[in-house]
């Protein structure tokens, strides 16, 4: 919709649940994006995100990370295959709002 | 509600709340050795001032603290930064821990300073860079705040955007729409052109946004292409025709549908059942991609604003320092 829009293209929004499959099975598994995150308080293992953000439960570790991520972008630059940890981030945002709103 | 249960089943965490508390390594450590430092050297500032000696920003004590506050200052301006941009000895959470220590070094610099001024405002210079200092402190602060709430109304945005089963709801509307437009295409191939008409049939049958079943003299095989390539056709574009309708073109024949004024067949989008819902919704996913957009550039712009406010203190502060120099420097050299 905004793609035509060169002003709105330089911010980029939200993926969809496929596409952030798409982009943790393509996840090497560095932790270059963890190892750049101003937000993560405490160790995790990337592993763990990964499966965590594709679906099932949400640990509290991952929950906590998630809330505390603040989109700020730093975890994309450092990443060697250009994934986009911060879009993965708001997908597990948006599965825990959904899981609050139910309640 | 399913999906809620599901999760507590398995022992998942749930909810997004604005209140969340967030686990921070150290975080105790740095609040107390900031408060404790501040609390001391307020503590000194109290008796000091009390207790008649000298209370300017250029006597010794003064001088102490506007170093002090120099230093806190440039360690919260030096330390997160290198430590963002260097990539060496990096560990999970140090960054969090730097910046906890951005946060701290800011304030207990902005305390020093303030008890380097004494309460004495009349040089421009050092005034200008305590007032610097305190909206860099405060943007900082406003930053955080904004580092809390924005993530979470980007997040509510972009769930109004997907599906439960995280597809793209203008994709999903997009399809609903094509295919009632493809419904109403089908049965509107149901009229049948008047032999006579053959003129404007062939008109319908160029612009093919709009096409006709035509009549006799053309095959079964191109009336197949025909609805093969309405059925391809955007939605949008096969919605909205300049074209003449088949009920227009058949004035001359025996058929002509026109509601009456009072039928609520007249109502805009009655000859397209459920258009008019999905456009709404539609418009409603576009003003959630919107405000995200603009929830994005809130917290872009905040950072920069922040840099360029820190990059502005440093230049009052370097401006205090050369103008104080000028004026310590014979006192101390006489």
């Amino acid at each position: 919709m905004f793609k035509n829009n060169t002003h709105q293209q330089s911010v980029r929004l939200h993926k969809t649940g496929p596409q952030i499959a798409q982009e943790l099975h393509a996840c090497i598994g560095c932790n270059e994006c963890l190892l750049a995150c101003p937000a993560l308080g405490e160790s995790l293992t990337i592993d763990v995100l990964n499966r965590e953000t594709l679906g099932g439960a949400i640990s509290r570790p991952v929950a906590q990370f998630a809330r505390a991520c603040y989109q700020c972008g730093a975890c994309v630059s450092p990443c060697p295959v250009g994934l986009h940890r911060d879009a993965m981030m708001m997908w597990l945002k948006v599965r825990l709002l959904r899981t609050g709103w139910e309640e | 509600m399913e999906m809620r249960k599901h999760l507590e089943s398995v022992g998942g965490e749930t909810g997004y709340s604005w209140l969340y508390k967030a686990t921070v390594i150290n975080g105790g450590v740095r609040a107390t050795v900031t408060i404790l430092v501040i609390s001391l050297s307020a503590g000194f500032f109290a008796w000091y001032t009390r207790s008649g000696n000298d209370a300017s920003p250029d006597s010794i004590v003064g001088l102490v603290y506007a170093t002090i506050g120099t230093i806190l200052l440039l360690l919260a301006a030096t330390r997160f930064s290198k430590r963002r941009r260097v990539h060496r000895n990096r560990t999970i959470g140090g960054l969090r821990s730097a910046l906890g220590w951005h946060m701290c070094f800011a304030l207990m610099g902005l305390a020093f300073l303030a008890m380097h001024s004494f309460g004495e405002f009349n040089p421009r210079s050092g005034t200008y860079a305590l007032y610097g200092m305190i909206a860099l402190v405060i943007s900082g602060l406003v930053g955080r705040v904004l580092d809390r709430i924005i993530p979470r109304l980007i997040a509510g945005e972009a769930h109004r955007a997907l599906n439960t089963e995280g597809d793209d709801r203008i994709e999903t509307i997009s399809q609903k729409l094509q295919a009632i437009v493809g419904h109403n295409t089908q049965n509107i191939q149901g009229f049948t052109t008047p032999a006579g008409n053959k003129q404007a049939a062939a008109s319908t049958a160029q612009n093919s946004l709009l096409p006709v079943a035509l009549g006799q003299g053309q095959g079964q095989g191109q009336v197949k292409a025909w609805r093969e390539q309405t059925l391809h056709t955007p939605w949008d574009l096969a919605y909205i025709s300049l074209e003449s309708t088949p009920q227009e073109l058949g004035r001359d024949g025996q058929y002509r549908f026109v509601p009456d004024k009072k039928s609520g067949l007249t109502r805009p989008g009655a000859l397209m059942p459920g258009t008019e819902e999905h456009i709404s919704e539609l418009e409603e996913i576009r003003q959630a991609m919107r405000h995200e957009i603009f929830y994005r550039y809130i917290t872009r712009y905040w950072r920069t604003f922040h840099i360029l406010l820190a990059l502005l203190t440093v230049g009052l502060l370097v401006w205090h320092i050369v103008y104080a120099l000028q004026l310590l420097l014979p006192t101390i050299i006489h």
